[in-house]
């Protein structure tokens, strides 16, 4: 009996809406370059100190943020293994897409199974409360998602090891 | 290039106009009637646009392409008429309009990192650049050579964001992202007199650190008010912050926390009126109750009828969102004039008391408001 995930997603959002506020920012470090300040964390006084939401040991939120950028990382809920292996291939699927999503990253975070990075210019094109929006649905997506994934795997599972044994009955 | 539009049915309780010019709008800058407008459309020019009252001309008159990367800085002197423009590529320009045509003259600031932000003084002999080399460019126009020279302020831990200067012409205040806001003397022998009495003495060698206010968060901006008597800053941690120096340096410091998004930029109305925008895209107004300064409200109020007209359109985006997202979604246009972040903010008449001033965002839209 799982709590509701309301509260876990307002926190979210809260939070989001705060460290969302990003301005475009030039390096101070290389001329004419403009870095995400949240990926080469070179300057301490431009990153804020990241946060983690976590609704239990297993399912947790890490935002960083910075000046011009912000870095959100998820961890999802995996019971068994069968859902890690499930959630494993969805994540590599959506992170190899990365450039099609625009907001993903590449690689998720050490500790975390997806990680997404919104940047100034992200902000500047797109608007900030549907991108929290966004991110807060998908986080209620993926658990959907996954139980799906996993009911249509034993559905298969099952029928296929039934035709099988029909052989031998 | 998009059609000028003005906001849908919104009455903010003050804007009298609003054009989006832009697809995005890193600064403004007014020229001295308030006929034309200077911009920079988020890329390496700067688009003049001439006003008729309430509206905008559609084509940009002039358009200014020197710069190499993102105009982050434009100011317009009022009086010589001159344009002055910043950019990341760490270049600062000064515009002279001759024969219909403007033309720039490249100034040697100085700096290897990115210019964030300019300002003529008030005298117009001199002005300040502030860089992400955590350096401020001060440079004054050598007739010798017939060409501007720069000094620099250094003293800043991080990069500087912005800079205003006193009305004296020699103070100059910084704001910077290693969390303090701080006044320098911008004294120049040869260009400026003697400054007299101010309230950080009367002794005031160039780059001189005169005073230092600290902050929880990046200071966004510092304005000085009109008398000079009084200093603001505001900051990321959604602070503005008043100095009344009027007793004499460094002065009493009083810090307003606000409810909601940080501040970017602030303007004095007066001496007893502050209008500060951020990341709530809303105009807020603090003002001064009997030596108090406190958040008083926010300026854009949306129109019952435009919820009304409002409602018609979230039910139609609702069912749009639904064909394309494949989920309930919620009216996508926010109920303030502006859309995206605002981040500069102008006067439109300085002097003691401001009565119209401009704002201009990342949504592309320069507004007007009246006081």
């Amino acid at each position: 009996m799982t709590t509701t995930i309301k509260p876990y997603t307002n926190a979210i959002r809260a939070t989001l809406t705060a460290s969302c506020c990003l301005i475009n920012f030039a390096s101070q470090l290389v001329e004419r370059h403009n870095k995400p300040e949240v990926e080469s964390k070179q300057n301490k006084e431009l990153v804020l100190n990241p946060v983690i939401i976590s609704r239990n040991e297993k399912e947790k939120v890490l935002i960083e943020s910075s000046i011009n950028s912000i870095r959100i990382s998820v961890a999802v809920k995996q019971a068994d293994d069968v859902e890690q292996i499930l959630c494993k291939k969805f994540m590599r699927f959506l992170s190899q897409r990365a450039e099609n999503f625009i907001i993903l990253r590449r690689k998720p975070i050490k500790g975390y199974d997806i990680s997404f990075l919104v940047t100034n210019q992200h902000t500047e094109t797109f608007l900030k409360h549907k991108l929290v929006d966004f991110i807060v649905y998908f986080m209620e997506e993926i658990d959907k998602e996954i139980s799906e994934m996993k009911l249509t795997l034993n559905a298969r599972a099952r029928i296929a090891a039934q035709e099988y044994i029909k052989q031998f009955v | 290039l998009h059609p000028p539009y003005s906001s849908p049915g919104h009455s903010a309780a003050m804007s009298i106009a609003n054009l989006r010019l832009a697809d995005s709008i890193t600064c403004h800058a007014w020229n001295n009637n308030c006929s034309e407008v200077a911009i920079c459309p988020n890329n390496n020019q700067v688009q003049i646009f001439k006003r008729n009252g309430t509206q905008f001309d559609p084509e940009p008159l002039h358009i200014l392409d020197e710069h190499d990367q993102v105009v982050s800085g434009i100011d317009w002197a009022p009086k010589t008429n001159r344009l002055l423009t910043s950019a990341h590529d760490r270049n600062a320009y000064v515009w002279r309009f001759e024969q219909n045509v403007w033309k720039p003259t490249l100034v040697i600031l100085r700096i290897n990192r990115a210019a964030t932000h300019c300002k003529w003084s008030p005298n117009e002999n001199k002005f300040a650049v502030a860089s992400g080399a955590k350096v401020v460019s001060v440079c004054y126009f050598e007739v010798d050579n017939d060409w501007w020279v720069s000094k620099h302020i250094k003293k800043h831990k991080s990069t500087v964001l912005k800079v205003d200067w006193h009305p004296n012409n020699i103070l100059l205040a910084t704001a910077s992202s290693d969390f303090k806001a701080r006044v320098f003397s911008g004294f120049i022998k040869g260009v400026d007199e003697r400054p007299g009495e101010t309230p950080f003495g009367s002794r005031l060698p160039f780059g001189e650190l005169l005073a230092e206010y600290p902050s929880n968060g990046w200071v966004h901006s510092v304005k000085w008010a009109p008398s000079g008597m009084q200093l603001a800053f505001c900051s990321h941690d959604s602070t503005v912050s008043f100095v009344d120096v009027s007793g004499g340096a460094p002065g009493q410091l009083q810090s307003v926390k606000f409810n909601g998004l940080p501040v970017v930029d602030i303007l004095w109305l007066n001496e007893d009126a502050l209008v500060g925008i951020g990341f709530d895209n809303n105009p807020l107004l603090f003002s001064r109750n009997g030596g108090t300064w406190s958040f008083t409200k926010r300026l854009d109020e949306a129109k019952k009828e435009a919820a009304a007209a409002g409602a018609n359109r979230a039910a139609f985006n609702m069912f749009k969102a639904k064909v394309e997202v494949g989920a309930e979604s919620n009216v996508t246009n926010l109920n303030t004039l502006h859309q995206n972040l605002p981040n500069c903010l102008k006067s439109m008449n300085p002097g003691a008391s401001v009565r119209e001033f401009s704002s201009s965002g990342l949504d592309g839209i320069v507004s007007v408001w009246k006081n």
